[in-house]
C-alpha cells in the first residue's frame, strides 16, 4: 500500500512511493494467468534469455521478463495496465529458448485475455477483430497483393474466406457466440465516438 | 469429498464386522503355519516348536512427524487386540536411548518374542532397533518395522482419520510378520586383501594411491592409454591459479612407482562376478600394439619393449587429430597423448593405422611394436571395487541457437584449457580459430546447457563452470594486454574456500559481468565476429555484444562408457545418469552393492578438490572390509527344502546373482544355493512349482501372514 504524505500533488506524484508492498499483490492473478496459458509461469528465474530473444525488445520499452515477473509477483494491475503489453509480436523465440521450459508468449496472451476482460485493449486490435467479422482476415488482401499473387501465378485472391466469402457467416457465428464484435464495437465507439 | 470419506469409513466398518465372522478361523491360522515351517530340515525354527508368539508393539511420535497426522493413541489401542500382542507402547523418540530401553526392557518383562517398531522407514533405524532387539536378548531378526512416517504421515498430512486407519492396517501386517519371524545368523565370508579402481582421472589415482598407502593391492583400470584423465587436460586450477599438470605429475608419477598398484591402462572391465570379498573381475586388455618392457622380456625380447624414444612417431605416414587437445593438433597413428604420459608408452590406433610396418623397422632391435597384436583377457580377484569413471562435456552444438560447430569462434571451455596452455598445441597463445588473431574481446557464456529444463540440456547444475570461467578471464587479462572480458552469468556459485576472494580479484582485474542468460549468437560473416544476444537483467536493457571469441562453458554429463561399467558392477543411476550413492548424504561414496564405492564426478558434478575427498573417502570405506578381513551378509538367502524338490532346475537360469545349482543328493538331483552369492531377490522362491524355496526372512507363510492381515483383518 503507497503511503501519501499530503505533499501538494505534484510533489505528491514526483515522490510517489514506488517500494513494492505485498498488498500491491493479488494472490489470485497468478493462478489465472496459469489456468488460462496452460504454462508454468511460477517456474520463471529471470534468466532473462525470452528478453534476449525477443525482436520487440531492442525498439521499444517491452521487457517480457518484467511481465514474467509481475506474473510471479501478483503485480496485476501494473501488468495489464502496461501499454507494453500489446507489443509482443507472438513470434515465440522466448518460447523456444526458454531453459524453465516456460511459454512467455502464453503468458502474454493470458494477460491479454485477463486485460479485456476490462476493456483495456487498444484500439487497432479492436480494429483487427472488425476486420476478421467482416472479410474473415485481420490484414484483408488489397490489390497490391493481388497484384502480386498474380505474378506469382497465384490466383487472386487466396482459397480462404476471400475466395469463400459464405464461410465469413460461420466465423462471425463464432466471434458473436463470445460477443467479441459487440464489445470491440462499444470500446471503440466509447473511444472515438 | 465428503461423501467419498463416509463411503470409506463404511467400507472399513464392512471390512470389520467380515473380520469379525472370520475371527475364530484366523486365530488358527497363525500356528497352523507355524506348524508347516517346521517341516523342512534345513529350515532354523528356534525358540522350540509351538511356543505362543508374544509380540511387543512400540509406536514412534517422531516429535510432531507422526503424531502430527497420525492418532498415536488409537493406533497403540488397536494394536493392543491384534493377536499375540502382549506388550504396546508408545514414545516420542524410539530411536533414543529411552525408546530403546522401552524395548529391551519390554523383551526381558514380558518375554517377548517379537518386536515392531512402528516409525521411519526401515533404511533409517532397522539396523538400531535391530541391535535394541538383540540387547533385550532376542535374535535381532525377530524384528519388524511397520513404516507409517515417510509412507503415511508425511504423505497424508490432512487426512488424519485416514492416515491413522492406515497407521494401524501397517501395525496389523507387522504384527502378522512378526509372529511368524525366526532367528538367523548372519554369515561371514573372507575378504580378498586387494582392490580394484575403475578410472584413472584424479578421483581414480587418489582412490588407488590410498588404497596403495594403506597396504592394499590394487588394480587400477584406464580405458585411455595414459592416466591422469579430465585434470591433465587443464592448464591451471582456481582458485590458487596452480598449474595442473604441476600438481598432477607428481602423483601419476607415483601411480606409475607404486608397488602396490597394478596400473593396467588401455583396458576395459569385460565382467564382473562374485560378491563383496569376492569379485571375479576379467579385464579386456586391449591390443595396443606395442609391448611394454616387462611384456616383451616375457616373450624373451631381450632388452627390448617399448622405452618411450618416439622413433616410431615420425615415420608413421598417417595423420589424425589428437582427441587429447580437442582435435586441434595432429597426432600420428602411432601416438602418445602428451610427454608427460604415464605409463610412457607409444598406443596405436588401429582404426587409421595402414600396417605399412615403418615403425616396425624405426623400432630396430627393441622390437616393441607387434602389428597382429590381440585383445587379451586378464582374471583378477578383489575385495571391493571403486568406479570413478568421470564425465564428458555434455555435446553442447545440440543448443543451435549458440552456433558451436556451425561458427568457427564459438569454442567449449575444455578447447580454451588447451588452447590457453603452454603445452598446448598454440603453446599458450589464445588465438581464434577462424584466423590465428589473439582476440581482443572474449564472451564467455555460462551455464550453457546446464540448469536447463527444456529437453536439450542438463536440468542439474554443472557447479564447476562458474569457477573456471572466473579462471579463464583471469588468464585472458594476464597473457593479453587491454583484452575485455564480459561473463554472461544467471548467478555466480563461488561456495567453495576462497572462491568467493577469487570472484572479488577477478571482478578487480576488470572483468564485466552481464546477468543474463545468452539467447543466442550470431556471425559476421564477413569479419567472423561474434553477436551475443542477451538481456542485461540489472540494466534492464537486451545486448548485442560484437566479441572475438566465444568460450561456452558447456554443461557436464556422465563419461560415455559409464552406463556400461555401472552394470557390470550392479551400481543404479539417477534419472541424469550419474552414479547413484546408498545415501545422498550420509553415505556418498557406498552404492546399494556391498563392497562397490564411487568415487569423483561419476557420483555428480565436483570440482578437483571435492573430488579428491570423495576419492579419500571412497578408498576409506572401501579398505574397511579389506582391512577386517571379512564381512558380515544379511541373512536373507533362499533356502532349497530337499523334500519338495523336483530337481527341474528352472529356477538355475533365472537367477541373476548365478547362486544356484543343481547337485547329485542321495541318488537325485536337487538345487543347492550358494549362500554368499544369493542376495536374496526372491526371484527363484516367487517361481518355484513346487514351494520348494525357502526365502529366509520373506518365508511364503510370513509373506501370506501379511497378505492376510491386510485384507483379512486379524483383530481378535
Amino acid at each position: 500500500m503507497v503511503r501519501k504524505k499530503g505533499y501538494p500533488e505534484a510533489l505528491e506524484k514526483k515522490l510517489h512511493d514506488q517500494r513494492y508492498y505485498r498488498e500491491d499483490s493479488n494472490p489470485e492473478f497468478l493462478p489465472k494467468v496459469k489456468a488460462i496459458s496452460r504454462t508454468i509461469a511460477h517456474m520463471c528465474f529471470q534468466c532473462g534469455t525470452c528478453t534476449g530473444s525477443c525482436p520487440s525488445a531492442p525498439r521499444s520499452t517491452y521487457r517480457i521478463r518484467h511481465f514474467m515477473r509481475r506474473a510471479v509477483l501478483g503485480l496485476e494491475n501494473e501488468a495489464l495496465t502496461d501499454p507494453d503489453l500489446w507489443l509482443c509480436t507472438t513470434c515465440y523465440s522466448c518460447t523456444d529458448r526458454c531453459p524453465r521450459d516456460i511459454a512467455p508468449t502464453d503468458v502474454i496472451m493470458a494477460m491479454r485475455n485477463l486485460a479485456f476482460k476490462r476493456d483495456i485493449i487498444p484500439v487497432n486490435f479492436l480494429k483487427t477483430v472488425q476486420a476478421i467479422y467482416s472479410s474473415g482476415h485481420g490484414v484483408p488482401n488489397n490489390d497490391v497483393n493481388r497484384a502480386a499473387r498474380e505474378r506469382l501465378g497465384l490466383t487472386r485472391d487466396p482459397p480462404t474466406t476471400h475466395m469463400y466469402p459464405e464461410y465469413v457467416k460461420g466465423i462471425q457465428k463464432i466471434l458473436d457466440h463470445y460477443k467479441l464484435k459487440a464489445n470491440a464495437d462499444r470500446i471503440v465507439k466509447e473511444r472515438e465516438g | 469429498m465428503a461423501e467419498k470419506k463416509k463411503a470409506s469409513t463404511k467400507k472399513t466398518e464392512a471390512k470389520k464386522q467380515e473380520v469379525k465372522h472370520e475371527a475364530p478361523v484366523k486365530q488358527e491360522a497363525p500356528v497352523k503355519m507355524e506348524a508347516k515351517t517346521q517341516a523342512p530340515a534345513k529350515v532354523p525354527v528356534t525358540t522350540g516348536p509351538k511356543v505362543k508368539p508374544r509380540i511387543g508393539v512400540f509406536i514412534c511420535h517422531c516429535g510432531t512427524n507422526i503424531a502430527g497426522s497420525i492418532d498415536i493413541k488409537a493406533v497403540e489401542a488397536y494394536a493392543k487386540t491384534l493377536p499375540y500382542v502382549v506388550h504396546a507402547d508408545n514414545y516420542q523418540y524410539i530411536c533414543s536411548t529411552p525408546g530403546q530401553k522401552k524395548i529391551t526392557d519390554a523383551i526381558k518383562e514380558q518375554k517377548l518374542t517379537g518386536t515392531v517398531v512402528a516409525a521411519c522407514s526401515p533404511r533409517l533405524h532397522e539396523p538400531t532397533f535391530r541391535t535394541a532387539t538383540k540387547e533385550g536378548g532376542l535374535n535381532p531378526f525377530r524384528f519388524e518395522m511397520a513404516n507409517i512416517r515417510e509412507q503415511n504421515a508425511w504423505v497424508h498430512m490432512h487426512d488424519k482419520e485416514a492416515a491413522t486407519e492406515k497407521a494401524k492396517d501397517a501395525v496389523r501386517i507387522a504384527v502378522a510378520k512378526a509372529s511368524l519371524l525366526q532367528d538367523l545368523t548372519p554369515k561371514t565370508v573372507s575378504v580378498e586383501k586387494a582392490a580394484m579402481v575403475v578410472g584413472a582421472g584424479i578421483a581414480g589415482m587418489q582412490a588407488a594411491l590410498d588404497l596403495a598407502a594403506a597396504g592394499i593391492k590394487t588394480y587400477l583400470i584406464e580405458k585411455s592409454p595414459s592416466i591422469g584423465g579430465r585434470m591433465s587436460q587443464l592448464d591451471k586450477t582456481f582458485p590458487t591459479l596452480d598449474c595442473s599438470q604441476c600438481i598432477l605429475t607428481p602423483k601419476m608419477v607415483d601411480v606409475g612407482r607404486s608397488p602396490n598398484i597394478e596400473l593396467m591402462t588401455y583396458c576395459d572391465v569385460e565382467s564382473v562376478e562374485g560378491f563383496i570379498g569376492n569379485f571375479d573381475v576379467t579385464i579386456r586388455k586391449k591390443a595396443r600394439g606395442v609391448l611394454s618392457m616387462p611384456e616383451a622380456e616375457a616373450k624373451g625380447i631381450v632388452g627390448g619393449g617399448c622405452n618411450g624414444c618416439g622413433d616410431c612417431e615420425p615415420v608413421c605416414p598417417v595423420i589424425k587429430p589428437n582427441p587429447f587437445e580437442m582435435g586441434m593438433k595432429p597426432r600420428k597413428a602411432i601416438y602418445i597423448y602428451h610427454p608427460q604420459v604415464v605409463p610412457l608408452l607409444y598406443t596405436i590406433d588401429w582404426d587409421s593405422c595402414v600396417k605399412c610396418g615403418l615403425c616396425v623397422t624405426a623400432c630396430g632391435e627393441k622390437k616393441a611394436i607387434d602389428l597382429e597384436q590381440k585383445d587379451e583377457f586378464v582374471k583378477v580377484k578383489v575385495g571391493t571395487a571403486i568406479l570413478a569413471t568421470g564425465f564428458d562435456l555434455f555435446p553442447i552444438e545440440k543448443k543451435t541457437e549458440w552456433g558451436y560447430k556451425t561458427y568457427e569462434n564459438v569454442v567449449t571451455s575444455l578447447e580454451f584449457e588447451r588452447l590457453i596452455c603452454a603445452s598446448g598445441p598454440t603453446s599458450g597463445h589464445l588465438i581464434r580459430p577462424s584466423d590465428g588473431e589473439t582476440p581482443k574481446r572474449v564472451a564467455f557464456v555460462l551455464c550453457a546447457g546446464s540448469r536447463d529444463n527444456a529437453g536439450i540440456g542438463k536440468p542439474y547444475c554443472s557447479r564447476f563452470c562458474c569457477m573456471y570461467s572466473l579462471k579463464h578471464a583471469h588468464q585472458i587479462y594476464e597473457k593479453i594486454p587491454g583484452v575485455a572480458s564480459y561473463l554472461f552469468y544467471m548467478d555466480i556459485r563461488s561456495f567453495g574456500k576462497m572462491y568467493e576472494e577469487f570472484y572479488y580479484r577477478i571482478q578487480d582485474e576488470g572483468a564485466k559481468f552481464i546477468r543474463g542468460r545468452v539467447a543466442n549468437i550470431l556471425e559476421d560473416p564477413a569479419t567472423k565476429n561474434l553477436h551475443v544476444y542477451a538481456d542485461d537483467t540489472l540494466l534492464n536493457r537486451p545486448v548485442d555484444m560484437e566479441v572475438d571469441l566465444v568460450v561456452l562453458a558447456a554443461a557436464v554429463q556422465p563419461g560415455w562408457d559409464t552406463d556400461r561399467t555401472r552394470k557390470l558392477f550392479g551400481v543404479s543411476c539417477s534419472s541424469d545418469g550419474w552414479l547413484l550413492e546408498a545415501h545422498p548424504k550420509l553415505n556418498p561414496c557406498g552404492t546399494t552393492t556391498a563392497g562397490v564405492f564411487i568415487a569423483g564426478v561419476c557420483q555428480g558434478p565436483k570440482d578437483i578438490p571435492d573430488t579428491v575427498s570423495s576419492a579419500e573417502g571412497a578408498a576409506s570405506a572401501a579398505s574397511i572390509p579389506i582391512h577386517k578381513g571379512e564381512v558380515e551378509l544379511e541373512p536373507y538367502f533362499a533356502m532349497c527344502i530337499e523334500e519338495k524338490c523336483a530337481g527341474c532346475g528352472m529356477c538355475v537360469n533365472l537367477c541373476p546373482y548365478s547362486a544356484l545349482a543343481l547337485v547329485e543328493k542321495d541318488g537325485r538331483k536337487v538345487m543347492e544355493v550358494t549362500e554368499a552369492k544369493c542376495k536374496g531377490c526372491g526371484t527363484c522362491g516367487g517361481f518355484c512349482p513346487g514351494g520348494a524355496i525357502w526365502m529366509n526372512h520373506f518365508a511364503t507363510p510370513q509373506i501370506v501372514a501379511q497378505i492376510d492381515a491386510f485384507f483379512l483383518g486379524g483383530e481378535r
